[in-house]
């Protein structure tokens, strides 16, 4: 029997590895440090190019009639993929093809095959809480930072007996045939970005907040709030190439950004109405078929400017005075706004830059680069694959592509 | 160590910028809503229709700043400019436009409502005012051109009255009347 394949990082890509493998009957460990599956793209409400919900589409596509979340349907029932949550690879060695890998994982203080989401818990102690209705594993978590008395009577009272508040982290060890690498990317906190005042005002936010502002899952339900004070956003201004295309952060386009800043401006003019929307951009570009996107947002009345933000100035109310130069007229405008969002740039994750010197792989940026540029974009190395925004931002339709160009370079391998 | 002030306040700069809310944001509807506009908000300022003009060149507004400035809604600076009415109507931007947008038609709009608030500039009024009263613009002379091709001195059989009292009848007559 080969060894198992070892994905690290549970997000689209990684996730739709570990099922194409498992399904093709392949031994599959499935890494994530976070407690739940499905890292940038949870909670991110809409998704283009089919405005559908994140949650349910993409990988559903081969299991016709399946309407209900991939994460659900394939995870935790298939046997082949083995999932591990809040983990970390502490150490890679060996040879390519058995590499020996040590892994440890955080305590576990709540079962999650026992727990039931009933929601004694939660009730009992405010350490207990539910990180979102699509988590996966379906589970509430404990933060032991948090702790209070309540704590000990939930552990007492769960009618699954679920919660252990002694567990411990544990380590162990595996061998695995083949890794890839599929830990996606982060968005940068643009706090250097002295211009804008992130950090600074609490009405200044990157897009990732904005999607969980806008997500009917979360805290508002979906109302777009100002962070401040809760109070109703009447204008907003987005601006672009926050951190990207800039050599004093990242140099390189950061693809995306364009295309969900669009999607976020069409889904607030259309769907929450009455809040003007403007653009600050250097160019937009919505690459391939992502122009409707564009233009949609044109007929919705979006408005755009070419040019830079000239300052940001927080006022008694909340508001933010925000003085434009628009590079197309030669002219500085003032405007006032609710809220000011910024297209971050996307980067490697943290500890990516480790793991590309552990496995001796090229670097692009930052992010994996493939090992022969002229072959498949996905071999980093010998054994070693790479997927998703692992290897530079990517939308979801991509970032699945090249995850299942990864599943066939291994079974073909395999078949070798 | 020397303690460094707090930075409270942005540096100042000698900015003087247009503030956003005292420009007429319902121009852009209004040009939208005439008879050319429907493509008027498809603009994403790509600058090929000044691309294509041949007179911008000495315009302080280009067609496309034009464009952004109805979208802006700089509906006074938009209405007293000279491009509107320097332009030549040529089509060339209107018909290169990616957007579709009626970029010639859409001055002629904001010509039509400059004329109606009494702003048609002298010379243009002139030229009006000639074709009200003589119902033609170029008036035909006996010249050497039409001695040199043979012809009558006069068009045989031309009459202008009828378009005379047209054109005092119309929009056209009526605005030239108020000129005055
Ligand atoms: C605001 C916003 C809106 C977007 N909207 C859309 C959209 O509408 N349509 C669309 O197609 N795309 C959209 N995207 C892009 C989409 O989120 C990505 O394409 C997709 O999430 C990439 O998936 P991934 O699996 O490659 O990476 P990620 O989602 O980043 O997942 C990586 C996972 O790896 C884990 N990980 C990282 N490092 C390690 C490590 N060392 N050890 C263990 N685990 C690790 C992380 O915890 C995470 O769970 C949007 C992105 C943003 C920021
Ligand atoms: S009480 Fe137990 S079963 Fe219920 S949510 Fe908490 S951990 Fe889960
Ligand atoms: S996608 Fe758009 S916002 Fe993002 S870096 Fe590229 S040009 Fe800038
Ligand atoms: S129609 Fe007017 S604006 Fe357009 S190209 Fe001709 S002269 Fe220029
Ligand atoms: S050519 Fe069309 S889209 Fe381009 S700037 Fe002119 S009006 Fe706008």
């Amino acid at each position: 029997m080969s060894d198992p394949v070892l994905v690290i990082g549970a997000g689209v890509a990684g996730l739709t590895v570990a099922v194409e493998l498992a399904d093709s009957g392949v031994e599959t460990v499935l890494v994530d440090r976070e407690t739940s599956v499905g890292g940038n793209a949870l909670n991110l409400y809409k998704a283009f190019p089919t405005d559908d919900c994140f949650y349910c589409f993409e990988s559903n596509r081969s299991r016709p009639g399946i309407r209900k979340c991939f994460y659900r349907s394939a995870l935790l029932d298939q046997p082949n993929i083995d999932l591990r949550v809040d983990t970390e690879i502490e150490e890679i060695k060996g040879e390519p093809g058995s590499f020996e890998i040590r892994l440890k994982q955080g305590p576990q203080y709540v079962d999650s095959k026992k727990c039931t989401m009933c929601g004694a818990c939660t009730k009992l102690s405010d350490a207990f809480s539910l990180l979102s209705p699509q988590c996966q594993p379906q589970s509430v978590i404990f933060n032991p930072e948090k702790e209070d008395e309540g704590s000990s009577k939930a552990e007492e009272e769960c009618p699954t007996g679920a919660i252990d508040l002694n567990a411990e982290s544990s380590e162990t060890t595996l061998t695995a045939s083949d890794i890839v690498i599929a830990t996606g990317y982060q968005e940068m906190k643009p706090n250097q970005v002295d211009e804008y005042g992130y950090g600074q005002y609490s009405n200044v936010i990157t897009q990732l907040e904005l999607a969980k502002i806008l997500d009917p899952n979360g805290p508002s339900h979906g109302a777009l709030v100002r962070p401040s004070d809760g109070a109703q956003v009447r204008r907003l201004l987005m601006v672009q190439c926050v951190g990207s295309r800039d050599e004093n952060y990242h140099p390189f386009c950061s693809k995306i950004c364009c295309v969900f800043a669009l999607k976020h401006a069409n889904i607030i003019r259309r769907e929450r109405n009455g809040t003007d929307v403007s653009v600050v951009y250097m160019d937009i570009r919505t690459y391939d078929r992502h122009e409707r996107y564009y233009r949609e947002a044109r007929e919705a009345g979006v408005e755009f400017t070419r040019g830079r933000v000239s300052e940001v100035n927080p006022l008694e109310d909340g508001t933010l005075d925000i003085t434009l130069y628009d590079s197309l007229l030669d002219k500085y405008f003032k405007t006032n706004v609710d809220l000011l969002v910024l297209s971050s740039a996307l980067e490697p994750s943290t500890g990516m830059t480790k793991m590309i010197e552990e496995l001796g792989l090229e670097s692009a940026s930052g992010y994996v680069s493939p090992a022969n540029l002229l072959d498949t974009e996905v071999v980093a190395g010998d054994h070693v694959y790479a997927c998703g925004g692992a290897i530079g931002p990517a939308e979801v339709p991509e970032s699945v592509t090249q995850a299942r160009a990864v599943a066939s370079k291994i079974l073909q391998e395999r078949m070798r | 160590m020397a303690k460094t002030e707090e930075k409270t306040v942005p540096p100042v700069t000698l900015v003087d910028p247009i503030e956003l809310s005292e420009l007429d944001r319902d121009f852009r509807e209004e040009i939208h809503n005439m008879p050319n506009g429907e493509e008027l908000g498809a603009c994403f300022a790509c600058s090929t229709c000044t691309a294509a003009c041949p007179i911008a060149n000495s315009w302080d507004y280009k067609p496309h700043q034009l464009i952004r400035m109805i979208l802006l809604g700089m509906r006074e600076k938009v209405l007293a400019s000279d491009e509107i009415w320097l332009c030549l109507t040529c089509f060339e931007c209107q018909e290169r436009c990616p957007q579709n947008v009626r970029v010639t038609d859409i001055l002629f709009d904001c010509k039509n409502l400059a004329a109606e608030e009494g702003r048609i500039p002298p010379n243009v009024a002139e030229l009006g005012k000639e074709l009200v009263e003589q119902g033609q613009l170029y008036v035909i002379t006996a010249d050497w051109e039409r001695e040199d091709l043979g012809l009558e001195p006069s068009l045989p059989g031309l009459q202008t009255e009828g378009v005379q009292n047209m054109l005092k009848e119309s929009r056209t007559g009526r605005l030239l009347e108020e000129e005055d």
